[in-house]
């Protein structure tokens, strides 16, 4: 690889690159899923992909590929050369020259690296067993998995810039089907660490079949406004969608409504957002973004203020400001965007029982979907499926299932009474802590 | 390109350890993304995919390891691995690969590859045009994309055969805003087509006003009403409920292992008498077609529900074993990271008898979804929830106004029973669909029909 990054460099130097920029992706991973007893479905992955951006003109050009042959480094200088001729955007682009020193991060855990695959089946295994025998109520385990992953990310450019980062994750996932008569229902629940001994079958499939029994009695409630809970998964579900219109790119192409607001108040007292890409064992932990630039913690929203967006080095350049070191590609072959780190509402004082005993009465929302579709960044509207419980006297009371919760997430941020202290990142870097929303619509019966 | 020779000799060394059956995918892909924002090009983005997939079964059990080293050794090696997994107890002996190119029977006139950045940037320009003309419009998104991928597929039955698959799409999604709200239109046709596709099918100034009057309609619509209700639903992308709520549940992926609320009944009445259901790649130069699928079998045309009866279950190789039935060219994947397994492909509900005009006019009062949005369901239970892009309200059958917010959820197989008017003019819509093996193009489609009652979600 060496090689052939220092033969690409040379030939888009020669071809009348001014600048350029490599970015290599490496991954291996592991999934093993199980079906009535035997694994019926083990895939093994490892790929490479490889990424030229450089500047022709005053414009940035891109091009990307998973063949290494001297073929590929024809097409590559050649794709990045014409994809600069037609681009039109006026904003200025760079190939960042590098900062002075760079934050040591190590996510790497080598030991998952060495977990012999026989340990990895015979989890799955396991963990499936116990989920169709927690309950005789459970007819079914379904998406019963076992996964690991390893990535790493190597960013080179002509001033001599060389990067690199490695991380690591294990997973383990079951669904669960209850049924009882006609009734049925489904709960799941997922596990991501990076110390497999950590992956514990009893937890994984109790978790999953507690879900299912539990909502198999549910139904709908009467249409109407209640006092509404989101509990920390369907919140970070919704915070998950609804991070873009932080996006300092997003708010310049008008896709957020929360230009100019920055010094303003955009939500209750309660909420501090927070980016911070050197959370110790974060999901998405690392010293320098895709641009090369020097990762750094910051409040997004402090006790309500927005204090910044988050800015890659065009959209900073673009409105005056320094990079805050959020550039990020959604993979080797995407140009770079801005998107969040380890994103999460910074917790509070009282666990998810706390903030139900201070509600009383109301609805608390455990699963949110279609929020692919349901849910607009745009105009922060979300119209979403839902199941959850009732909650009377301060206490869970009855299942809940087929209502859609519907509102607006830049209302919802002002609305917000209280931030629960039960964060707990999963896998995915945008997590939330339980919040009282305060009042939503529920569309049920 | 995959030679017979080294095939061959990966097949062989993949069956080593008592597999039943092996297979090599390889896969060479070139796309090419690009955006205009605002009126400027803002991306010009091509990649090549390249990459191989070795899977082995024993019995039911599957192995599947792909990598992007396709030279001999590094296919070999792939082989290994996935045998070292499978240790199976058969005797089985691989056929010897016989090459036959599959029909090419989607005609492509014009690779995309053979086109000009230029050419393809005056498609954009063209649908900025018509943008321009809507001053409530804040922010458009133009989208081309193409792409041209090139597949070999061999197996130890002894199928070896190559495919070209050529995909072209255009797309507009634009933002309406008056300040202090923003309210979306998208519409975004494309097909099993090279540049031609510009000719007859894709009209981008067409495209650009359609999601550009969606946006600026849904502007000035008040919210919609929550509640059980009538609906009915438009063709074209209305569709997606029917592949949505239904298609996922009759994949054997949801079917095999009885994750799926129609396990068990075919030849049962699941739906209403009115409702015919089709799932075909044969049909020419669709979004969702096929030469073959990625298994290398030969496109089929597969009625899933005919007069309300299940027929038909959408079945791939592996879960064929499973079930105990035949595969029916159902086998697709996004690419060689990943195994195939049942998907759907141009999937739609089949032209019925019933006016349009009727089946408002006597529907009392309720929603007319005139285009419908994404979706979601859990195949185990067939719960739903879609979102309504653009709809109307209906008043003692009449519409009265635009209506936003409001989206449908229910259950796969009530809404099939409820149905109680299907239109004559069926109509299909692009998608794209994600699943086990990634994000395949699909086609969804439907006549207009009416639904007796849905549980509508509105803000209000």
């Amino acid at each position: 690889m060496d090689q052939f990054i220092q033969k690409l460099l040379t030939a888009a130097k020669e071809s009348g690159i001014e600048a350029a920029e490599i970015y290599v992706s490496q991954s291996d991973s592991f999934r093993a899923m199980c079906q009535h007893g035997e694994i019926a479905n083990y895939t093994v992955n490892n790929s490479c992909g490889l990424s030229l951006r450089g500047i022709v003109n005053g414009r940035m050009g891109y091009s990307a590929t998973q063949a290494f042959d001297d073929e590929a480094i024809d097409m590559l200088v050649a794709g990045v050369k014409e994809s600069a001729s037609l681009i039109e955007d006026d904003s200025v682009e760079e190939i960042y020259q590098g900062d002075e020193n760079y934050p040591v991060v190590d996510n790497y855990n080598p030991e998952l690296d060495n977990v012999a695959e026989e340990d990895k089946l015979k989890l799955v295994l396991d963990i499936e067993k116990k989920t169709l025998s927690a309950d005789e109520k459970i007819a079914a385990a379904t998406h019963v998995m076992v996964s690991t992953a390893s990535s790493s990310v190597r960013l080179v450019n002509s001033y001599g810039l060389d990067l690199y980062f490695k991380d690591n994750m294990a997973m383990a996932a079951s669904g669960a089907l209850a049924k009882d008569g006609d009734k049925v229902a489904s709960g799941s629940f997922r596990k991501a660490t990076r110390d497999f001994n950590e992956l514990c079958a009893d937890e994984v499939s109790r978790k999953a079949a507690d879900e299912a029994l539990f909502a198999l009695n549910a139904a709908p409630i009467p249409s109407g406004t209640y006092r509404v809970i989101i509990e920390k998964g369907a919140m970070s579900s919704l915070l998950r969608v609804f991070s873009s219109v932080f996006s300092a790119e997003n708010v310049q192409k008008g896709m957020s409504l929360l230009g100019g607001k920055e010094g303003e108040v955009i939500a209750s007292e309660a909420v501090t957002l927070v980016d911070d890409p050197l959370l110790p064992g974060g999901p998405d932990s690392r010293g320098f973004d895709d641009e090369g630039v020097k990762s750094q913690t910051k409040n997004v929203v402090e006790n309500g203020v927005l204090k910044t967006l988050l800015h890659n080095l065009k959209t900073a350049r673009k409105a005056g400001v320094q990079s805050t070191g959020n550039a990020r590609k959604n993979d080797y072959t995407s140009p770079v965007h801005v998107a969040p780190s380890n994103f999460f509402f910074k917790p509070g004082e009282k666990d998810l029982e706390g903030l139900m005993a201070d509600m009383g009465e109301g609805v608390v929302i455990t699963d949110v979907s279609g929020l692919h579709a349901g849910a607009n960044p745009a105009s922060g509207d979300f119209s979403l499926l839902a199941e959850g419980y009732t909650v009377k006297d301060g206490k869970k009371d009855q299942p809940v299932d087929r209502i859609t919760v519907a509102g607006n997430f830049y209302r919802l941020l002002k609305n917000i009474r209280a931030v629960g202290s039960d964060l707990k990142f999963t896998g995915s870097s945008v997590c939330s802590p339980s919040i009282d929303a305060g009042e939503l619509n529920i569309a049920g019966k | 390109m995959l030679k017979q020779q080294v095939a061959q000799a990966v097949i062989e060394t993949a069956l080593k350890t008592g597999g039943d059956f092996a297979e090599i995918f390889l896969e060479d892909r070139r796309n090419n993304n690009m955006m205009m924002l605002s009126g400027k090009v803002e991306m010009a983005n091509s990649n090549r995919l390249h990459g191989a997939g070795v899977r082995v079964f024993a019995g039911t059990r599957s192995v599947y390891v792909h990598t992007n080293d396709t030279s001999e050794a590094g296919l070999i090696a792939c082989a290994k691995r996935a045998a070292a997994a499978i240790s199976a107890k058969t005797d089985y002996q691989a056929q010897q690969l016989a090459y036959s190119q599959c029909e090419n029977v989607h005609i492509i006139k014009e690779l995309p590859s053979q086109v000009t950045g230029a050419r393809k940037v005056e498609k954009m320009r063209a649908a900025q045009g018509v943008i321009n003309t809507f001053n409530e419009i804040a922010q458009a998104s133009i989208n081309y994309l193409d792409s041209e991928q090139r597949v070999w597929i061999a197996n130890s039955e002894g199928l070896f055969t190559s495919d070209l698959r050529v995909y072209t799409r255009f797309s507009v999604s634009a933002i309406a805003s008056n300040g202090t709200e923003n309210q979306s239109g998208f519409f975004g046709p494309g097909g099993m087509q090279g540049f031609e596709i510009f000719d007859r099918h894709i009209d981008p100034e067409f495209v650009a006003r359609k999601a550009a009057k969606m946006a600026v309609t849904m502007l000035h619509a008040p919210l919609c009403p929550a509640g059980q209700m009538p609906v009915v639903i438009d063709n074209g992308f209305g569709g997606v409920i029917f592949h949505e709520a239904c298609g996922h549940s009759l994949e054997a992926t949801s079917v095999a292992p009885g994750n799926s609320e129609f396990c068990g009944k075919l030849g049962q009445k699941i739906a209403a008498d009115c409702v015919t259901a089709i799932d075909d790649g044969t049909m020419l130069n669709e979004w969702g077609s096929e030469n073959i699928d990625d298994e290398g079998m030969k496109p089929t045309k597969l009625v899933l529900i005919e007069n309300g009866i299940l027929k038909n279950y959408m079945i791939d190789k592996l879960n064929a074993r499973k079930m105990g039935m035949a595969p029916t060219g159902n086998g697709r994947r996004q690419g060689y990271m990943f195994a195939p397994t049942s998907r759907m492909r141009n999937t739609y509900i089949a032209a019925g008898t019933d006016g349009e005009a009727e089946m408002i006019a006597t529907m009392g009062d309720g929603l007319y979804a005139k285009s419908m949005g994404g979706g979601s369901v859990d195949p185990s239970t067939g719960k739903f929830n879609f979102v309504v892009n653009e709809g109307y309200w209906v008043k003692d059958g009449r519409i009265v106004h635009p209506v936003r917010g409001a989206s449908l959820i229910g259950r796969g197989s009530d809404i099939l029973m409820k149905i109680d008017r299907v239109g004559r003019n069926m109509q299909m819509a692009q998608g794209n669909c994600g699943s086990m093996s990634g994000t395949v193009p699909t086609n969804v489609g439907q006549p207009m029909i009416r639904v007796s009652s849905v549980t509508v979600g509105g803000a209000k």
